[in-house]
């Protein structure tokens, strides 16, 4: 028999201690993309700056303002200047309390909503992308770049950009200053500058490393915190704490040594800085005394060191705020990767947005492999009129579930054409080809909140009397019904407090209210008792009545009932027909039917 | 809270001991420049003694090293200690989140963990590495500057004092109100987390009826909040931080005033204020620095309670006092005595009694939601019973070790959880020290093997979280192979073939047969072919145990039993209903 080989490769990635891949090279680009976000606060940041450059004015001035004290009012006992001084003082104290102020409110303004509209986007893009995206790889690696990576982005973004603007413009203040004073030692003083470089250089490429190794190993350690948290019962229920525990601490001890290396380096960049800063200041006595002589004056000297320690100061916020850049550009490059990341399955340009379906369906030669797998259905033709029941039967793994993901294209075939009411499907709006093909799978994941919100899901605009009535339908009603606070009775993500079977009940009902054209039931009812499922019977099969639906079962009248009985193996259909036809012929479902017949 | 955070800074508390007195000593070595250069100015630039040119340079730069490699020294030796402390803290929570019971999983979001464990805990990080260092030079700094200037002119000094009263009111003010507020963040955080985290977890569902847009609403809702529990956080602390910059700014205006009359009354002389012009930067920059430092503070402070919350929170399964010693591996015989269990004041079992000899199969069965799973997690003591007693091997379960309960009751669950590992790492996830084969010889009994070998990569096949990439069948198989391969002396099959075809399911019953009399088998099914062969058969109807015995009996008494078995029997007796393996 062939392989119906599912997705190898492509899971590759899927494991918490697999490193993710980033770009060897630092991406300017990443930075310049995450600059444009500061774009609809231009005005802000203007502001900001404004006010940086007015708060640093303000905190120049009091030193000139002492000092006049000091050497005109004091002593000539001149009283009334004293005061005036003192009042100017108090002056640039109050304007730089409220530029600092104001500052505060303006810069947080723009930091939240920069982060606020960049966790936007890559939420909204998440939720285009397809299933594939979420299977490839564990579901904590995808949350921090949600919610950690973009909240590590706001500092930078606010304060860290805005200091490096007002930090600019005072380095040209003090360059300026310092040529005004002296050309030659200002020369002198600046050939420190293309040392720093090279070391800043010889440094920034190992920094860079440590910092992606940083994070990659912080994804690795969330994405094993997360996985064993969802798997915690699996944990317990084999005793196995303890080696999850010493997996969970070598996760945790890797993050540890990475973080130690690259703060390692960071941190060596500020004693370079400053060393090379006092390098500075030796050279330009060493001028002044030996080369110079008495060329120049003291006063000059003096000022000159004074203006050569005030330059070093916003050379090491640049220098920190690149060392931070650094450090996000591992985050950005991730959160642009999510944001970039092409969705396969994408609408066509003119793709119509359909009110109302027949429900018609017809697969035209579909071939269909996962990603690098062996194909998975070949040449599959059929089609189905409108209100018809399938009942697709089959060995697992046969393709049954591919068949009806195609439908919903949650999956694009490789070859051949899939048509509802004769129309492709790529030319319905993705939305609106998702809206007439209503799911119920296996999977009944309920959302936290109450069980009438759940329901609700199917149909968001439902009243409370239809909740009810779909859950009557499904036989959901009773049990409801009968717990502390009914349709009120809160849930959670794996269910809280319900049984497998009462949750599917739950999403029964939620696809119910959705009340789609075709319906596909995926091994849905395999959890529930086959008295419930008696009950629910009832309700499927007022449900499928005028429907197409499409139903993956192992066990349910509804096969027996079907108009139609494919069975599907090696992705092919093999046989059809009706069940009393199939099982005169006895062929593959004769057979399949008798070793479950017993 | 503050005494279990010592806990964790306790081990290193050396260290940091260390780590300040460095602190210190860079401080001090920060004098040297300024007054180096000053010499510097005095003897060689005015006092044309060149030969001390080199000398005081080599002192300036040789000074500059040292106090650099110290600096450099305590900046990594907090580093190291709040990595260590995260990381025991980081596992101290993770050992103790290990052993918190069903029912606390089941009414927390992972998401809500998952910010515990991520960002709360980097606050901690951020106090240890940053904000205690910075709090003590800064402290350092400003006693250092306040002694200074009480030697030069006391009177002056208590003057400029005067101030700080009100940048100590402003500071109060700021803890009390900022710290509610990042609270507040916190809580916001973590929902947002949340939001997101159910999101991925639910894409398919979400995909399934289009509610892309829903959920965005959803998302938006909580990042918004997100965003202006922010924005309003910052209002409070963006109040009180100016104003305590201004007060202190203040004691320049203060000390012109001050000095200028003091020396206008010839109580001070002009070189005195001079070095109090100096030294005040000195002593502001530190009363500056304290707003920002009280909101870091605070902000971990707000952290670091939800995270004691989490380490208070206790399970309610407890280990026994006296636990029973180990006497080798259990037999499996198991009896319950009117055992009654509810949640809050919902009772879902009630008066179940019943007695099971090793080596016994016994089959569950009644309709969704009749307590069935209830049962079984009572059986690995994943729940205790509210009223009554489960027995194993005569002994109450509450006074075996946790553990030996656990690795002597196997139980395979209706919800599929597989991690993201190989296939041959999730099979051997309950044994780790098995070998390839004895995993292959499980897959086998399991019914699993045949669709593995298929696979591409065969069992380094990698598998997605919750088993993403395969079928609910598979899945199944997958987790029956792993618990037939730690091979407890009890199993419990919560009802683990519901999706696997009929004809595999044939095979699995043949392989749970030969396990009878070797192992005591809780099988939950809804075919009464799946457990018509047990020792045992209860039927379960809302929490309570209606019949009991050999399927033999029960078809011959009127009940519920019957009826099902009649029911599936109809469809066997009638061709046309026959049950079809699909």
């Amino acid at each position: 028999m062939e392989k119906p080989t599912r997705k190898g490769p492509l899971l590759a990635r899927n494991k918490f201690d697999v490193d993710e891949e980033l770009s060897e090279e630092f991406n300017i680009h990443a930075v310049r993309r995450i600059l444009a976000y500061l774009g609809p606060y231009r005005g802000m940041v203007s502001f900001a700056v404004v006010l940086m450059i007015v708060a640093s004015f303000m905190a120049l001035l009091p030193p000139w303002l002492i000092q006049q004290a000091l050497d005109v009012a004091l002593p000539k006992g001149d009283v009334g200047y004293l005061v005036e001084l003192s009042l100017a003082i108090l002056v640039t104290v109050v304007v730089g309390a409220g530029a600092l102020y104001f500052r505060i409110r303006v810069m947080n303004r723009i930091g939240q909503n920069v982060i606020h509209n960049l966790r936007g986007d890559i939420f909204a893009r998440l939720q285009e992308l397809p299933f594939s995206y979420f299977d490839s790889r564990p579901h904590g690696k995808i949350l921090i770049r949600v919610v950690n990576y973009v909240n590590s982005l706001s500092d930078l973004l606010s304060n860290g950009l805005i200091n490096l603007i007002a930090d600019l413009f005072s380095l040209v203040f003090i360059v300026g200053f310092m040529l005004v004073l002296d050309l030659r030692l200002t020369l002198i003083c600046l050939t420190v500058l293309p040392v720093l470089f090279a070391a800043i250089l010889l440094m920034q490429r190992r920094q860079r490393m440590a910092f992606q190794d940083l994070s990659r190993k912080q994804s690795n350690l969330n994405a094993y915190l997360h996985e064993s948290l969802s798997g915690i019962k699996i944990t317990q229920s084999f005793a196995r704490e303890a080696e999850t525990e010493s997996i969970f601490g070598r996760v945790g001890e890797a993050w540890r040594s990475s973080w130690m290396k690259a703060v390692g380096i960071m941190f060596a960049t500020w004693p370079v800085i400053e060393i090379l800063s006092v390098f500075g200041v030796c050279l330009v006595y060493v001028a002044v005394v030996d080369w110079f002589r008495d060329a120049i004056s003291v006063g000059v000297i003096v000022a000159f060191v004074g203006y050569i320690w005030r330059f070093w100061a916003p050379i090491n916020t640049i220098g920190q705020f690149y060392t931070s850049l650094v450090q996000s550009a591992a985050y950005l490059e991730r959160i642009f990767e999510t944001i970039d990341e092409p969705s396969a399955i994408v609408d066509a340009p003119g793709a119509l947005e359909v009110a109302k379906v027949r429900g018609e369906v017809e697969f035209r030669s579909v071939d269909f492999s996962y990603d690098t797998g062996a194909p998975v259905l070949r040449a599959l033709s059929f089609h189905v009129h409108p209100g018809q029941t399938i009942a697709l039967v089959g060995a697992t793994g046969a393709g049954k579930t591919t068949i009806v993901n195609l439908l919903s294209r949650f999956y694009s075939p490789s070859a051949g054409v899939l048509l509802l009411d004769g129309v492709p499907l790529d030319q319905f709006l993705l939305s609106s080809l998702r809206r007439h093909v209503g799911v119920m799978s296996q999977d009944n994941f309920l959302f936290s909140g109450t069980i009438a919100d759940n329901i609700r899901y199917g149909k968001l605009e439902a009243t409370d009397a239809e909740i009810e009535a779909a859950a009557r339908a499904i036989h959901a009603h009773d049990f409801i019904e009968k717990l502390p606070e009914g349709y009120n009775t809160p849930v959670s993500e794996r269910g809280l407090r319900l049984s497998m079977g009462q949750r599917q009940l739950i999403s029964f009902a939620r696809a119910l209210l959705a009340d789609p054209a075709i319906l596909i039931l995926d091994e849905a009812t395999s959890s529930v008792d086959t008295e419930t499922e008696r009950l629910v019977q009832r309700g499927l099969a007022h449900l499928l009545d005028g429907r197409t639906s499409f139903v993956i079962a192992h066990r349910l009248s509804t096969i027996q009932n079907a108009d139609r009985i494919f069975v599907i193996d090696e992705g092919k259909i093999v046989e059809e027909g009706k069940h009393r036809e199939l099982l005169a012929r006895g062929g593959a479902y004769s057979r399949l039917n008798g070793a479950g017949g017993r | 809270m503050y005494r279990w955070f010592w806990s964790f800074l306790h081990p290193y508390r050396f260290l940091m001991a260390g780590a300040l007195v460095l602190t210190v000593f860079t401080s001090a070595l920060g004098m040297v420049n300024p007054s180096l250069t000053g010499i510097l100015v005095d003897k060689v630039v005015l006092g044309r003694d060149f030969k001390l040119l080199w000398v005081l340079l080599g002192l300036l730069l040789g000074a500059t090293v040292i106090r650099m490699a110290l600096r450099y020294l305590f900046v990594m030796s907090f580093e190291h200690v709040s990595q260590r402390l995260v990381k025991n803290l980081r596992e101290h929570l993770f050992t103790r989140i290990q052993h918190l019971d069903f029912a606390y999983f089941d009414r927390t979001r992972t998401g809500d963990l998952m910010s515990l464990m991520t960002s709360d805990l980097d606050m901690c990080r951020h106090m240890i590495s940053w904000v205690t260092y910075q709090s003590f030079e800064n402290a350092l700094v400003f006693v250092f500057s306040v002694s200074v200037l009480f030697t030069i002119h006391a009177g002056l000094t208590a003057i400029l004092l005067l101030a700080t009263p009100f940048i100590g009111v402003s500071a109060y003010y700021l803890i009390k109100e900022v710290r509610p507020q990042f609270s507040l963040v916190r809580a916001q955080f973590s929902k947002l987390n949340s939001v997101v985290q159910e999101n991925i977890a639910g894409n398919r569902v979400v995909k399934a009826f289009v509610r892309e847009e829903e959920e965005l609403r959803k998302f938006r809702a909580e990042n918004d909040e997100y965003r202006n529990r922010n924005l309003e956080a910052s209002r409070v602390w963006g109040k009180y931080i100016p104003l305590i910059e201004g007060f202190s700014g203040l004691l320049m205006v203060i000390m012109v005033l001050g000095g200028g009359w003091l020396i206008l009354e010839h109580q001070m002389t002009v070189g005195s204020l001079v070095v109090f012009t100096g030294l005040v930067w000195a002593l502001t920059q530190p009363l500056r620095m304290s707003g920002w430092l009280i909101n870091d503070l605070q902000r971990f402070l707000a952290s670091l309670e939800r995270l004691f919350e989490l380490s208070r929170v206790e399970s309610s399964i407890l280990a026994p006092e006296h636990p029973r010693l180990g006497t080798g591996p259990t037999r499996g015989k198991f009896e319950f005595r009117g055992v009654d269990f509810a949640y809050g004041e919902q009772l879902v079992l009630q008066g179940i009694s019943f007695t099971v000899e090793s080596g016994q199969t016994v089959g569950i069965i009644g309709p969704t939601g009749s307590g069935k799973s209830t049962l079984m997690r009572l059986l690995a003591r994943f729940q205790d019973p509210t009223v009554g007693q489960v027995l194993l091997d005569g002994t109450d379960l509450r006074q075996w070790p946790v553990e030996e309960v656990r690795r002597s009751v196997g139980y395979a669950m209706q919800d599929v959880f597989l991690f993201s590992d190989t296939l041959e790492g999730n099979l051997v996830f309950g044994r780790p020290q098995a070998t390839v084969e004895q995993a292959i010889v499980a897959a086998k009994q399991a019914q699993a093997h045949e669709f593995i070998a298929k696979l591409e990569d065969g069992y380094d096949t990698i598998v997605g979280e919750r088993g993403i990439g395969l079928s609910g069948g598979q899945r199944q198989r997958v987790a029956l192979a792993r618990l037939l391969l730690a091979d407890p002396p009890v199993m419990v099959l919560d009802d683990t073939t519901s999706a696997v075809d009929l004809e595999t399911e044939e095979h699995l019953q043949q392989t749970m047969r030969h396990l009878h009399g070797q192992k005591t088998v809780f099988i939950v099914a809804h075919r009464i072919s799946t457990i018509a062969h047990a020792d045992l058969i209860l039927v379960l109807q809302e929490g309570r145990l209606t019949q009991s015995g050999r399927h033999e009996d029960l078809i011959q008494q009127p009940g519920w039993y019957r009826d099902v078995h009649f029911h599936q029997l109809g469809g066997e007796a009638d061709p046309q209903g026959a049950t079809v393996g699909a």
